[in-house]
């Protein structure tokens, strides 16, 4: 289950025309976008080089970071060292959302799994869903009213 | 008849451990073929159990019309297929190294892997055609440009191509094609958008007055998808104006296809 090469920022432009006729329309609705484009623009990988908590954060950077920087070539991602402080993965999103994960005490497993969900994501605000269908055309064939004959 | 009784007994146990340690058959069969009258010996033998399977086989064979022969073959086979589900069923919660049982399961959940997006023109302007579609065991009414939020499927990465192929009903603005109780020819295009986790829920539970009280926290796990296109019935010519028809004409046609 290999990852091939994603879109990078080049097919853009591409899906250009289409995204700003998105744009105009979500504007009244949820963000939308992720049409064929990464929403996750910067990953920073904050650890400490001291700290215990760090440990797992440590070998993950080893072992797996280089991995996932190849299976994803458009994120940027930055390592950053705090001293003292607990490891923590920053996501920035391209609706200048920002998540942060706290990974102090974590496997390099459970902190890969983080940051694949970080990248799958889009930015919106984790809030419950009201519906499961979001649609702007809700009708095609005409409103069902109690006038309506068949 | 309680020599043939007995002989029958011993047979079953031999399907059971044949069931068990998943003898091919292709060796009953040469065994039948070396063997083809087994001599009707006293089970108290330690005999190959080879041949009491042929055994019941060459009853089988013979097409004799003894009720419980028959049954014992159907048991020989229902135990043989319920094996081979164990063992597919253990093998579901663990990677799928074969990429013909990721299609199978993704089967199951009622969509199609199609290749990664590369640079195609897949997002089309809105289409008044909407199709009834049905992924696990859930049904939605899409149309073009609509976003799904399903349980999480497995198998597929965000920007995927999938074709969900269970689809129900497909409709526009002058016909309606109801599939009984699928369409086969019908094809739904959509793109995973992203894997995301829906908002925590607190489960909380209590009993008043009897010192119980537990908080349990969930998020589940959510794909959504974007239609893209919906295929399998006429589509009206949209005029270059951009706009699209409105529905002032209602003809519903109603056709059901029969699957």
């Amino acid at each position: 289950m290999g990852q091939t090469a994603r879109p990078g920022p080049t097919a853009r432009p591409k899906y250009g025309k289409v995204r700003t006729i998105g744009s105009a329309i979500a504007a009244s609705l949820l963000p939308m976008a992720l049409r064929g484009v990464w929403q996750l623009k910067k990953l920073i990988v904050s650890y400490c080089d001291w700290g215990g908590s760090s440990r797992g954060i440590r070998a993950f950077m080893e072992s797996e970071l280089p991995t996932f920087k190849e299976k994803n070539p458009q994120l940027e991602v930055v390592t950053e060292l705090i001293r003292g402080q607990h490891p923590h993965l920053k996501g920035f999103y391209k609706n200048k959302n920002e998540r942060v994960v706290c990974v102090k005490n974590m496997t390099p497993e459970d902190i890969l799994l983080y940051a694949t969900r970080l990248r799958n994501a889009l930015g919106r605000k984790v809030v419950k869903l009201k519906t499961r269908h979001v649609t702007k055309h809700p009708s095609v064939q005409g409103t069902w009213t109690t006038d309506v004959k068949f | 008849m309680a020599h043939r009784r007995c002989l029958l007994s011993l047979a079953r146990h031999a399907t059971a451990i044949i069931s068990q340690k998943k003898m091919p058959p292709l060796s009953a069969v040469e065994v039948l073929t070396r063997k083809p009258n087994p001599a009707i010996t006293i089970p108290n033998s330690e005999l190959s159990w080879f041949s009491f399977w042929s055994h019941s086989r060459h009853f089988s064979s013979s097409k004799s019309e003894d009720s419980e022969t028959e049954v014992e073959v159907e048991m020989e086979e229902a135990s043989d297929v319920e094996a081979e589900n164990d063992n597919a069923a253990s093998d579901l919660g663990r990677d799928y190294s074969p990429e013909e049982k990721e299609t199978e399961a993704v089967a199951i959940g009622y969509k199609v892997l199609g290749p990664l997006q590369r640079s195609d023109r897949v997002f089309k302007d809105y289409e008044p055609v909407f199709a009834v579609v049905q992924i696990g065991s859930h049904q939605f009414k899409v149309s073009n440009g609509d976003s799904i939020f399903t349980e999480r499927l497995k198998f597929c990465e965000v920007n995927d191509k999938l074709i969900l192929n269970k689809v129900l009903l497909l409709g526009s603005p002058t016909q309606t094609i109801i599939g009984r109780p699928i369409l086969p020819d019908a094809a739904v295009h959509a793109v995973v958008e992203e894997h995301a986790l829906d908002a925590k829920v607190i489960i909380f539970k209590k009993k008043r007055r009897k010192n119980y009280r537990r908080t349990k926290g969930h998020r589940q796990e959510l794909t959504k998808l974007r239609i893209t296109d919906i295929q399998g019935i006429e589509k009206q010519e949209i005029k270059t104006d951009g706009k699209p028809l409105k529905a002032a004409v209602k003809n519903p046609e109603k056709i059901a296809a029969a699957v």
